[in-house]
């Protein structure tokens, strides 16, 4: 009896040891995103996918609003001390937290990770702030030529116009305005600040020089793409002014069919094809003076606040969330560009490149593909961006002396970032 | 000894809570605003009135203040003017006036940020119910949103919706502390109807109009959300308030330490304003009737 009882007594203390260790093994990683709808579900399902190889770690994921939402929580959390573990970081705007200190220096981690090899080089890149890697690509993009070709058909066009210059785009838009404008529907929705900077790109210019960090917001080539897609609304009136004081409105408007263009991220496929179905046609941005897109986007980021164990835990899910099962996944269902060479292969990856046309428009263009620029002054540039171009859009103030004083305005901030 | 204590230790757990809440964000706000800071620097640097100096010098600080002062020097007046007005109507206990009091008064009680949503697309220029409703008429698209004259309008219209029904209710409760033997003299009298609104009712209410005039003026000069969801303080600034400002400058632009400096400048502000308030019209209030 006594030895039995010994025994009951030496198991149960085991099982309640056993379950004290496990329970201490088990980590929890506070994960911050920027995704809702089916680009969440996605992302939820990588999640789950994780936490089923990984019973011991467990990955908090929390929606906290877009990209600029959760640069300004974050802020707000630091001082606080109640900031996340790892948190999605737009690949402009990672600069600044990295250059303070609040990111972790991820390059050991890449470097023992053969996912380093697996990435494309674009992807690789967007993550490397002064030489050193600060987050992990996750979900890449290029702006990309939209159309509803119901709306095209309606508005004439026997074929499809080419969409290769600015003038071709503006004469495409006026088409379907001057057609179709007493209907409600407007030729083209006015550029949002991803598909301005684009623009410029196409325009053979750039807002800050990638290489040198120049500022080039009053660069000829800059103020003129600037003039061109400021004129689509007040001069030419093919896009709405509620897609300038508002610039979801423009994507809104071109998912319910009363746009006929939209500039927007490839990103954007999946929600897009859900709302136009087989009208949904992609094209290349425009080529206007030389072809060139910009890379956007976000990857992880872990925080330098976080505990060793939970940074290794954090560093495990970014790497199996750029694997190419968690990409295909990632890829199908988004339209968010392929960033493992091995993503193609996968089932799910080539279904999509078949049955959806247009999902690989964004992957064409990376042969003409940058990235950009990311110093400190770039959050501030993004954030002072809005106000001007509504200026500048709705005709209240002329494009050069709005782009020549911010550009001034630009260079102060950087060197008082800098100091 | 206790028996002196207790009161001290009774009201202890609410001074805490005060000094907490209030007292010590804003010494610390006070300090902030005499130091230059990003949230995330371990260093915060004194650097005097650079602060105040460098808001004083920016365009965009007095036009913030001016669009502020108009949106308050507007929308307060009217405010007042059309809850008075609809609460000397309503301030009868029927069955209709009850349910209209409850009417009015639910934009009040209404999500800020959702009330902003919706009128925001009814203010949409091309795709909005309010140009919708012209076109019925034959009459053109108005730039509600997009017109810096029009939107600081727009902005006061939507603000004056969803304040109203609380003036209108502290309107009603000052109305029927009114004792109603006056208005029976007045009647004997042979008062006309808007002598007695202005020589009894309007001078009766003016601790309650002096009270709502207090609380818009500090809730005008605080306006953000509707701003934020409807124009982020444009087109071109035309509806950039103070508040809009320091948020900008505070929590986009990383800037602690003048977005501090711009909220102690706002908060002396309406002290200032309120002492004028009490100055100017506090003689003219009288408690008695």
């Amino acid at each position: 009896m006594t030895s039995k009882l010994q025994s009951t007594l030496a198991i149960s203390a085991f099982a309640l040891l056993a379950s004290a260790t496990s329970a201490s093994a088990q980590v929890t990683v506070e994960f911050w995103h920027s995704f809702g709808g089916s680009s969440g579900e996605a992302l939820a399902q990588i999640i789950e996918n994780f936490e089923a190889a990984n019973p011991d770690i467990t990955i908090e994921a929390e929606h906290v609003g877009n990209y600029e939402d959760i640069v300004t929580q974050l802020q707000a959390a630091i001082p606080a001390g109640r900031e996340p573990d790892a948190v999605i970081m737009e690949v402009t705007r990672y600069g600044l937290f990295a250059e303070r200190g609040i990111l972790t220096d991820l390059t050991a981690y890449l470097e023992a990770d053969p996912l380093r090899d697996e990435l494309y080089d674009f992807a690789r890149e967007i993550g490397v702030y002064n030489g050193k890697n600060y987050i992990i690509p996750f979900n890449s993009s290029t702006p990309v030529v939209y159309y509803n070709k119901d709306i095209f058909d309606r508005a004439g066009f026997a074929e499809e116009p080419s969409l290769e210059t600015f003038d071709d785009i503006l004469a495409a838009a006026q088409q379907i305005t001057d057609e179709l404008g007493d209907e409600g529907v407007f030729g083209i929705a006015a550029p949002g600040q991803f598909a301005r900077w684009g623009l410029v790109m196409s325009n053979d210019s750039n807002l800050i020089d990638p290489q040198s960090g120049e500022v080039l917001l009053d660069a000829p080539n800059t103020i003129e793409a600037y003039e061109w897609m400021a004129s689509l609304v007040h001069e030419h009136e093919v896009a709405s002014v509620d897609n300038v004081t508002d610039e979801d409105t423009g994507g809104d408007a071109f998912l319910a069919g009363r746009v006929g263009i939209n500039f927007a991220s490839t990103g954007n496929y999946g929600s897009a094809r859900e709302a136009l179905g087989e009208n949904l046609v992609v094209r290349p941005m425009p080529c206007n003076k030389v072809c060139s897109v910009p890379i956007g986007g976000a990857g992880i980021g872990i925080l330098e606040s976080a505990d060793q164990d939970v940074k290794d835990a954090a560093y495990q899910f970014m790497s199996f969330a750029a694997n190419p099962e968690s990409n295909a996944i990632w890829f199908s269902a988004t339209g968010y560009m392929p960033i493992n060479r091995s993503t193609a292969e996968q089932p799910l990856a080539a279904d999509a490149l078949e049955s959806k046309p247009g999902i690989d428009v964004a992957i064409n263009q990376l042969d003409f593909a940058q990235g950009r620029p990311r110093p400190p002054v770039v959050t501030w540039m993004r954030s002072s961006e809005y106000d001007l171009w509504q200026a500048m859009a709705l005709g209240q103030r002329t494009v050069e002396d709005t782009l020549t004083e911010f550009a001034a305005r630009t260079r102060d901030e950087a060197d008082r970032l800098a100091r | 000894m206790l028996r002196k204590l207790t009161p001290y230790l009774l009201a202890l757990p609410l001074m805490a809570f005060i000094a907490v809440f209030t007292y010590i964000p804003i010494l610390t706000s006070l300090d902030l605003s005499f130091r230059e800071w990003d949230f995330m620097s371990p260093d915060r640097p004194f650097v005097g009135l650079d602060n105040y100096t460098q808001l004083l010098n920016t365009h965009e600080f007095w036009n913030a203040l001016r669009v502020t002062a108009l949106f308050a020097v507007i929308s307060v007046p009217i405010r007042l003017l059309l809850a008075i007005g609809i609460a000397s109507f309503l301030v009868r206990e029927t069955a209709a006036s009850r349910l209209l009091r409850g009417a009015l008064f639910l934009p009040s009680v209404t999500s800020t940020v959702s009330i902003a949503v919706v009128f925001s697309w009814v203010f949409a220029t091309d795709y909005g119910m309010a140009n919708a409703l012209l076109s019925l008429f034959g009459l053109p698209k108005i730039t509600w949103l997009q017109s810096p004259t029009l939107a600081l309008w727009v902005i006061i219209i939507v603000n004056t919706w969803k304040q109203l029904g609380y003036d209108i209710i502290i309107y009603i409760a000052g109305l029927q502390a009114v004792p109603t033997e006056l208005y029976d003299a007045a009647a004997v009298d042979g008062g006309r109807r808007f002598h007695v609104f202005r020589r009894i009712t309007v001078p009766l209410v003016m601790p309650t109009t002096y009270f709502l005039l207090v609380v818009s003026v500090i809730e005008a000069f605080q306006i953000f959300t509707i701003v934020d969801v409807m124009t982020q303080g444009g087109p071109a600034g035309s509806t950039n308030m103070l508040v809009n400002m320091l948020y900008r400058i505070g929590f986009t632009l990383f800037d602690i330490g003048q977005g501090s400096a711009l909220a102690v400048m706002l908060f002396v502000l309406l002290i200032v304003l309120a002492v004028i308030k009490s100055r100017v019209l506090g003689r003219k209030v009288h408690y008695e009737a």
